[in-house]
């Protein structure tokens, strides 16, 4: 099989990685990288449960990607979310709204969410259905999706809004 | 579904793209956004040998506006920056409505305007599993001799669904190709074939390099019926470019996409606006046109008697809210 070499940079560390040039980026994500976060669904870019971010934040499908065209690339996956500090806003809204049924598509709509509101920070109703068109749970409806995203939109507004403000204390 | 294998080549620029899509024969693709290739290749409808990546090349990236007030249109552009520019939107909203309208969200992230141009037609009996279509007996798509969706047929009835070439149509837009035969630009309009298996006349060597729109003052939209409203191909979808007063059109061109094999121009219905105006008597009559201008429809996706009353339907709801807009003046 042929073989190459390729570096990826997930989440913010530098990996060299090799590939067959069929392997999709979700293929080399879970099997090489051992980062079993982002799934494998449908594989012809309709349920969204393979969600990545690129470099500009936007959400892609990692199963519709060759691995092979993003060496030199980076991107964030469903580990990069969370950081020492605690859960990300987006993964917090869907805990506390029980946005989570069996939890397959989880990563997918939680980085569908986070790409939304890195590229819109204030998204109106229509844009939140239009991106979580690309994601779907099957479990359930989308309307606790729907307000965990809401939570999370209120509560990045209000960090945003702290860190702009006049000086504390 | 696993990949199959193949050879796959990084083109540094155009010129590097269209020597090794000319060297590689029959065998080879170009491989843009992929979100339509790569679920093509997995189902067996097609095996390149070669595919020749020619994602973010400098030479069919960027959206320009002429000095004349004409558009240039990388056919690298993705979709989501295509539907997210102010020029697009302000004077092209058709243009901005059709490419987000295409697929999800995720998928306009990743694919091209040249992709959806060259979008291959789909028919139930042929877009699925190798295992699936084994099942039947080839057609036309699939190098036997027959149509599963009209038994009679001597041609592949499949459906084109792109959402931008409607849109482009109406517009009276223009494609730029290039080759190692060199440079050329021909009319959209005479891209399209009514032939599910030869859908368009880009020859093998070709990559479409941009897409030109002409200047012209239009007042123009896209509507789309589907099943939903996200990630899915329409059942009918209309384009329609108005130019000149409601009392003194000077142009009315309308484009259904995803009825038939090639975007339909309602040839028609276009002219009775022309010749009567953009008034509610002239548009019922429009309306009625549409099923002569349609002709004979497939019973593919959804049924003949729906997609007819659809497209009816569409043109009198676009042409009624196009009939709303204040012209631009020249």
């Amino acid at each position: 099989m042929d073989q190459h070499f390729i570096t990826l940079t997930v989440n913010g560390d530098s990996h060299r990685v090799p590939v067959a040039v069929q392997d999709t980026l979700v293929d080399v994500l879970r099997n090489k990288l051992g980062l079993m976060g982002t799934k494998r669904g449908c594989t012809s870019g309709s349920c969204g449960v393979c969600t990545i971010q690129g470099e500009d934040s936007r959400a892609v499908l990692s199963c519709l990607a060759l691995a092979i065209e993003w060496d030199g690339r980076s991107l964030t996956t469903i580990e990069g979310v969370a950081t020492p500090a605690g859960l990300h806003p987006v993964q917090q809204a869907f805990l506390e709204f029980g946005a989570v049924q069996c939890g397959a598509c989880t990563p997918g709509l939680i980085m569908t969410a986070k790409a939304l509101l890195e590229t819109n920070p204030s998204p109106d109703e229509a844009a939140i259905n239009e991106a979580l068109a690309g994601a779907i749970c099957r479990c359930t409806g989308h309307i606790k999706v729907k307000e965990a995203v809401r939570q999370a939109i209120r509560r990045m507004a209000a960090t945003t809004e702290d860190a702009d403000g006049a000086p504390q204390g | 579904m696993l990949l199959p294998a193949f050879r796959y080549l990084r083109a540094a620029d155009i010129g590097e793209a269209v020597a090794a899509l000319a060297a590689g024969g029959d065998g080879a693709q170009v491989l843009a956004g992929g979100t339509d290739l790569l679920i093509s290749m997995r189902q067996g409808l097609v095996a390149p040998v070669t595919l020749i990546g020619i994602r973010g090349l400098q030479e069919l990236d960027g959206i320009d506006t002429g000095a004349t007030g004409d558009l240039r249109v990388g056919a690298g552009v993705l979709l989501t920056d295509l539907a997210e520019h102010p020029v697009v939107l302000a004077r092209f909203p058709s243009l901005a409505q059709a490419a987000r309208s295409v697929g999800s969200r995720h998928v306009r992230n990743m694919a091209t305007l040249g992709g959806n141009l060259r979008l291959p037609t789909r028919c139930w009996y042929t877009n699925q599993s190798a295992d699936w279509r084994a099942s039947r007996a080839p057609c036309w798509k699939t190098d036997g001799g027959l149509c599963h969706v009209i038994k009679t047929s001597e041609t592949c009835r499949a459906i084109n669904s792109s959402d931008t070439a409607p849109a482009l149509l109406a517009l009276g837009a223009r494609l730029r190709l290039r080759s190692v035969r060199g440079e050329r630009e021909a009319p959209l309009a005479a891209f399209y074939n009514d032939d599910g298996v030869r859908h368009t006349n880009l020859a093998r060597d070709e990559i479409i390099t941009a897409v030109l729109v002409p200047p012209a003052r239009v007042r123009t939209l896209f509507v789309k019926a589907a099943a939903r409203t996200g990630l899915d191909y329409g059942y009918g979808t209309l384009a329609a470019a108005v130019t000149g007063a409601n009392k003194a059109i000077k142009s009315a061109r309308l484009v259904a996409g995803s009825v038939g094999s090639w975007p339909v121009t309602l040839e028609r219905a276009g002219q009775i606006i022309v010749e009567r105006g953009l008034n509610p008597a002239a548009i019922e009559a429009a309306g009625e046109a549409t099923r002569e201008d349609l002709g004979e429809v497939a019973n593919l996706f959804s049924p003949p008697g729906y997609k007819k009353r659809l497209v009816r339907g569409l043109v009198v709801q676009v042409l009624e809210q196009l009939r709303r807009i204040k012209p631009g003046t020249d």
